[in-house]
């Protein structure tokens, strides 16, 4: 198996038809879901061989070679490699990937939708999570605006990554917080329910929140979207900085708001705790 | 007479070597008298001093006396020159003694004292510590020590305290510029108690900030304005519903729904990192700059170019953003004039008589 796996491989770098090239990476997106053939095929060069094929012209290519990606960075091994960690050239892979998720254009068929996915196990690392926050490298604010795509492989992924990078709030909060404009759209608007708010409560909002709050709006049918938001403001609230930007885009009362429309258990829950850490911790405040 | 006589030459004869031994003990006799010259003189004061010295000197040069009591030359000369406050010249007639005779404990204390003043607190506890061994009982020694490695102690201590203040700057001056602030000269600081930007327990930055009003000359300081709090936030607290107006308005034009705010933009040139860091630590108005800092930004030191110009601040912004806004240099301080739509004073100081 091993030899076939490496002729497999040893493919992919020369030149061959593109057909063949296609059934290649589709064979080894199979055979990397099993975990030992993943880590075969990472040892042997998989992340990097997929890297530097993927943002090539056959578009169809391209997203078989996502998809072998998020299967190989489950494991920790695939996410180092991808993180191309203590190498010089560190977070050249990532930023290439968030590069090209964010160029695709809606209606025409998103071959890097994908790409979110791989950013929620690239996040499992802590190296991951503080290459995603760096203010410096901007892609935070790539990955964001993403959150209301209608492709819910997008939506999923991005909230999952910003939820993994939440915990390090400890130590990140300023750099979570530096894209607030993108943030609390994206964490907000899922929970905010179908209601439209009236304007005692916009005019306490930045216009990236008041002006979709004041509108007729499809809500997050999603109920591990609506949780992974809570948790991920919940992560941000129990630090007081993190408390008072919140209360400063009137989130508490979107959560209010949204919360009387929500039926699902789990869901509710997540409310709840959100909303007793704001109630208990409490800063001072003008209501 | 067998003056000239080599003194190790084979053939001194008995009358030689009795005219060389009358000669020895002139000579010794001559230090002698010079050595207690030289102490009458001490004893003289002040005035006196220098001829002391020239006597010891005198007697030193002799070279007649074993090394026990030239050892005593030289420890009394260091006492002179420690009087003198020569405390270089105490020093090396100290050690010269001590290495003619190490039991010369005098000579340790006087050396010691002369390394203290000079400043070299290792070698003054090693002198006192080389006297000590030869008299553990030594009074003065022991206090000397002791008043030494005191002063070791404050001084590790100031080092350290120095260190950590100047680490600390250091790390708020390199996330200030990170954040994209740029800083220019201090010019507000009598307005503002010398008053700094500080970091909070997650690593927020938090500002004091000044507003002006143009209109009358008052102003308003914001003792902590954090990052990513609003100007609508601060802007309640300052002219909320409880809040009286400014005796000032007359006319009731400051109030929440009708102030605005401006910055100036462009008013340059930024400080370079080290002026930045001298800035944070030291409070003075015209930082002095602190080497040995990278200056990546250098070329942008230069006086700004661009036109001034009245800025408008979304209120619903966070300070963070209009701070690192590219055209927005900050004295110091972030500083927002504040302005009313309802006063005729709005459209002349934007169109910029003012």
């Amino acid at each position: 198996m091993a030899t076939e796996l490496d002729e497999l491989i040893g493919f992919l770098s020369s030149p061959s038809p593109q057909e063949a090239r296609k059934s290649i990476i589709e064979a080894l997106v199979n055979l990397s879901q099993v975990p030992k053939l993943g880590e075969f095929i990472i040892q042997k060069g998989g992340i990097e061989k997929s890297m530097e094929l993927i943002g090539g012209q056959v578009q169809i290519l391209n997203q078989l070679l996502t998809l072998l990606i998020v299967n190989l960075t489950q494991s920790d091994l695939g996410v180092k490699r991808l993180l191309q960690e203590a190498d010089k050239l560190e977070g050249l892979y990532v930023r290439k990937l968030v590069r090209l998720f964010s160029k695709a254009s809606e209606g025409v068929e998103d071959y890097y939708e994908h790409v979110a996915s791989i950013l929620v196990n690239v996040t499992q690392r802590e190296s991951g999570r503080r290459l995603i926050l760096d203010p410096k490298k901007g892609l935070l604010k790539q990955i964001l605006p993403h959150s209301d795509s209608t492709s819910l492989v997008r939506r999923k992924g991005v909230i999952s990554t910003v939820r993994n990078c939440c915990f390090e709030a400890e130590n990140e909060l300023a750099s979570i917080l530096s894209v607030s404009q993108y943030l609390w759209p994206a964490l907000l608007l899922p929970l905010a329910g179908k209601q439209i708010f009236r304007k005692e409560d916009t005019s306490k909002m930045p216009l990236e929140l008041a002006n979709p709050l004041s509108h007729e709006r499809e809500s997050e049918g999603e109920s591990c979207i609506r949780i992974e938001a809570a948790e991920a403001l919940y992560l941000i609230a129990r630090h007081e900085g993190g408390r008072k930007a919140l209360w400063s885009v009137n989130g508490p009362r979107i959560l209010q708001i949204g919360y009387e429309d929500e039926e699902d258990h789990e869901v509710m829950e997540a409310y709840e705790r959100l909303g007793s850490l704001l109630v208990n911790e409490g800063i001072v405040h003008e209501s | 007479m067998a003056l000239w006589l080599e003194p190790d030459s084979e053939n001194i004869t008995p009358e030689a070597q009795t005219d060389l031994d009358a000669l020895s003990a002139l000579r010794e006799s001559a230090a002698i008298e010079l050595k207690e010259k030289g102490n009458e003189y001490v004893k003289l004061g002040k005035k006196y001093y220098k001829d002391a010295i020239d006597c010891y000197s005198r007697a030193i040069q002799q070279k007649s006396m074993d090394a026990v009591n030239t050892s005593i030359l030289h420890a009394n000369r260091a006492q002179v020159h420690l009087l003198l406050g020569n405390n270089r010249h105490a020093l090396d007639d100290a050690q010269q003694a001590i290495t003619l005779n190490k039991a010369n404990v005098k000579a340790c204390f006087r050396g010691a004292k002369a390394a203290l003043a000079l400043g070299s607190i290792s070698e003054a506890i090693e002198l006192c510590s080389l006297g000590l061994k030869e008299e553990p009982e030594n009074m003065e020694l022991s206090k000397l020590k002791a008043i030494i490695e005191n002063k070791a102690k404050e001084s590790a201590a100031a080092d350290a305290e120095r260190a950590s203040k100047v680490a600390k700057a250091q790390v708020l001056a390199s996330i200030i510029l990170d954040r994209g602030v740029s800083v220019g000269n201090p010019d507000y600081e009598e307005n503002t108690a010398h008053r700094r930007p500080w970091l909070d327990d997650s690593k927020l930055l938090h500002w004091p900030v000044l507003l002006l009003y143009p209109e009358s000359m008052a102003s308003d300081f914001i003792e902590d304005f954090c990052e990513f709090d609003t100007f609508a936030a601060h802007l309640d607290n300052i002219f909320g519903p409880d809040v009286a107006s400014p005796a000032w308005d007359s006319k009731c034009n400051y109030t929440r729904e009708k102030v605005r705010l401006f910055y100036k933009s462009n008013k340059g040139p930024k400080l370079s990192k080290g002026q930045l860091l001298g800035y944070l630590l030291e409070g003075k108005s015209l930082p002095t700059e602190i080497k040995d800092v990278e200056d990546i930004n250098d070329n942008d030191s230069q006086p700004y170019k661009y036109l001034h110009e009245w800025k408008i601040v979304p209120e619903k912004s966070s300070l963070h953003d209009i701070l690192a806004r590219k055209d927005h240099i900050i004295p110091g301080i972030p500083v927002f004039y504040v302005l009313s739509k309802g006063s005729s004073f709005y459209d002349d100081f934007l169109s910029g008589h003012w």
